[in-house]
């Protein structure tokens, strides 16, 4: 054996290994930039919080399952009256979750659509946030008592906003399909966005499900509620 | 044969690189193609000194660490200064890499030659 082989194979050993390293690397990583690099860890920030919030928003929901605990304790007198009250004013503000009959509506981003024409704006195929907006108003005109979407309560102070390819309801990120549902008369209901919001998107072949239901559960309000400026008068 | 062994250690070098699930920080990538290159360089090197008989297998990796160590250094100087140093060490390995394929080119070409001529003369005679 010559002097010079096993430097040289040392060598050959080391660059094929980088040769082959470097070239994977590339391949995966074609379309890399900084950006997405920032983009993956706000992501990994944005999970971490939004777990954080779920954490808490269980710890409101105990927090409150043991008020009514102790607010069902003490039930005699006149007491009762008020206890009915406060059942009452905690239905109207969306604290206690619901069960009666009502409507599911489910709409996704028609995605046939934009598959058949993929050179055309891809926002005329998806759901924005003001086609939900929309719908749920119209819910409301036909007497809709209780709503939600993707299982976020719908109370006095919930926003329906775009954010980016996402919607925010209290606070949560929604994502399609959307399911919205209500309770109160299907009928008059299914007549109120019928006349609006829903024929326009199904006149624009968006894929869109109406179910009637007999029973229909719709969750409780999960988030904080504080007023800070507005008291009673 | 003298080069089958290096041939099956850059050949098991691939399968290995290739093979590796290690993700490399997105940062690293610049100093990764200056290393890809430093060892093309000692590949070459390695090659022209065993064709000019003048190998030393201690100067060869000295060479190569040293190399890569200090065009890992440039490329970290540049980072920091704001200047893309790391473009001086690929220009240099660059270089390198021709003039080494030259003379490796040159010494084979000369050494058919001899050969063809030795064995044209021995018909002849």
């Amino acid at each position: 054996m010559r002097k010079f082989i096993l430097p040289l194979t040392i060598v050959c050993i080391i660059s094929g290994f980088f040769l082959a390293f470097q070239f994977k690397i590339q391949t995966n990583t074609t379309s890399f930039d900084a950006v997405s690099q920032k983009n993956a860890n706000l992501i990994n920030v944005i999970q971490s919080l939004e777990q954080e919030i779920e954490s808490q928003e269980d710890q409101i929901a105990a927090m409150r399952n043991q008020l009514n605990e102790i607010q069902n304790q003490n039930n005699r007198g006149k007491l009762q009256d008020l206890q009915q009250e406060l059942i009452r004013a905690k239905i109207n503000a969306g604290l206690t979750s619901v069960i009666g009959k009502g409507i599911v509506i489910t709409l996704d981003d028609n995605k046939e659509g934009l598959n058949a024409a993929p050179n055309d704006d891809p926002n005329k195929y998806i759901i924005h946030y003001e086609h939900i907006l929309n719908l749920v108003n119209e819910l409301k005109i036909g007497g809709a008592e209780a709503i939600s979407v993707n299982g976020q309560r719908l109370i006095t102070t919930s926003e329906i906003r775009c954010v980016g390819n996402l919607i925010l309801i209290n606070m949560s990120r929604i994502a399609p399909p959307f399911v919205i549902s209500a309770i109160g008369s299907p009928k008059l209901m299914l007549e109120s966005v019928s006349m609006g919001q829903l024929e326009l998107l199904k006149s624009a072949q968006y894929p869109i499900t109406v179910e009637e239901k007999e029973e229909l559960i719709i969750p409780a309000y999960k988030g904080e509620l504080q007023f800070n400026s507005a008291v009673s008068q | 044969m003298w080069f089958i062994l290096p041939i099956i250690g850059l050949i098991l070098g691939i399968y290995l690189g290739s093979n590796i699930t290690f993700q490399l920080p997105a940062i690293y990538i610049k100093y990764m193609s200056i290393a890809v290159l430093a060892s093309l360089d000692s590949v070459f090197g390695g090659i022209k000194a065993v064709l000019k008989n003048n190998f030393d297998g201690t100067i060869l990796l000295s060479g190569f660490f040293t190399n890569a160590l200090l065009a890992a250094l440039l490329a970290y100087l540049g980072d920091r200064l704001g200047v893309d140093l790391y473009y001086a060490a690929i220009f240099a390995f660059g270089v390198r890499i021709f003039q080494n394929l030259a003379t490796i080119r040159h010494h084979v070409i000369t050494n058919l030659r001899q050969r063809k001529a030795l064995a044209r003369g021995e018909k002849n005679e």
